[in-house]
């Protein structure tokens, strides 16, 4: 899973998504994209989950690109604890997706194979998505 | 010879965010006529009509003729401002373009005899480093898109942009080297004979996880290690 190699903090406030994303909104490498279109917290399991099932189901052909990574630390509480003592400990990494982002592209492949291979990985986000294809210029 | 097509436009009033908004809220797009040494132009174009010029491929290379107050402008059209979440065009750059105007344009290349590559055959994998070139050219002669042959390509091999025959009069704006437009990549199907074994273990073992309980430390370390395996895929 995706996660960074070092930190300067160790953790991290929950935060907000507000907005629209103004950057990584257009295909830059391949011809397949999925584009969020509503806010959302992404974690690294889910982008590994998603990428898994982009790339079973092109059986390994073509390439695919991941455009976000998970660098903010989410830290849970151990159950049974009550409020109070201190933030819990850092348990996994997310990455605040903000509508408009692209976050997985694909390249290589059939478009109708890219489209189905693509729904099977937004099938394993937690926001609303998009299916998008590069016109030519 | 550069296609010279028609669109229809309004001049506007006013400038800036408020004004644009509002041209917006009526159903048109604003956009901007520049260039060759004169005044700039502000305009609207009705959203549907430009939403299918921008549906034929092309709409960046392609010459329009805009009509505004009974002059006409020719241009060709730079940039193109999309929203960032529905992708609906939100403002268009028209470049004036002038006799014997030369300018700098981003061409598509398009790839042919896929089936004539041994290497695309045998499952390599046709990675497109760059999906146009950008030229430097006259107005009045932009190329279509530049076709490049796969016939022959063997995986490890690549085209690079001295292996394109481009028109007349058309320079590519990178001179100082010889670029790479695409490459035959090796295929991830072959190793990974191995791989799917791993992945069926792996499927097994969630299965079995299910089942025993007692087991969860030892399935970690080894889904640990079927995943950097998959990290491969």
């Amino acid at each position: 899973m995706l996660s960074p190699k070092r930190t300067k903090y160790r953790k991290a406030h929950k935060g907000r998504v507000h907005g629209n994303a103004t950057r990584g909104t257009v295909l830059n490498f391949g011809a397949y994209g999925l584009k969020a279109t509503a806010p959302g917290r992404v974690t690294a399991r889910q982008i590994e989950a998603a990428r898994r099932a982009i790339t079973r189901h092109l059986k390994r052909a073509g390439r695919i690109w991941i455009r976000i990574f998970p660098d903010v630390p989410v830290s849970t509480k151990p159950t049974e604890v009550r409020m109070g003592k201190g933030k819990g400990s850092p348990e996994y990494w997310m990455c605040r997706v903000k509508p408009g982002r692209i976050m997985f592209e694909v390249d290589g492949v059939a478009p109708l194979l890219a489209k189905a291979a693509i729904a099977r990985g937004a099938a394993k986000l937690p926001m609303a998505t998009r299916f998008i294809a590069r016109e030519e210029a | 010879m550069t296609e010279v097509s028609e669109l229809a436009v309004e001049a506007r009033d006013g400038t800036g965010k408020g004004a644009a908004r509002a041209v917006r809220r009526g159903g048109r797009v604003p956009a901007v006529i520049y260039g060759d040494k004169k005044a700039p132009i502000s305009i609207s174009i009705d959203r549907v009509k430009l939403r299918h010029e921008l549906k034929r491929p092309g709409f960046r290379r392609r010459l329009y003729d805009l009509r505004i107050n009974g002059l006409a402008e020719r241009v060709l059209p730079r940039a193109v401002q999309r929203h960032p979440v529905s992708d609906e065009p939100l403002h268009v750059d028209f470049l004036r373009v002038g006799a014997g105007a030369e300018i700098s344009v981003n061409v598509a290349v398009v790839f042919v005899n896929e089936e004539l590559s041994p290497g695309l055959k045998r499952g390599g994998v046709l990675n497109i480093v760059r999906h146009e070139i950008e030229v430097v050219c006259p107005a009045t002669a932009i190329p279509e898109s530049f076709i490049i042959d796969l016939e022959g390509l063997e995986i490890g091999d690549g085209v690079h942009i001295s292996q394109v025959t481009l028109p007349e009069n058309v320079v590519p704006t990178i001179t100082d080297r010889d670029f790479t437009i695409a490459t035959v990549a090796a295929p991830t199907v072959v190793r990974d004979e191995a791989a799917a074994a791993a992945e069926a273990a792996e499927e097994e073992e969630i299965e079995g996880e299910e089942a025993v309980e007692g087991e969860v430390a030892e399935e970690a370390a080894e889904e640990g290690a079927s995943e950097e395996q998959g990290e491969q895929d």
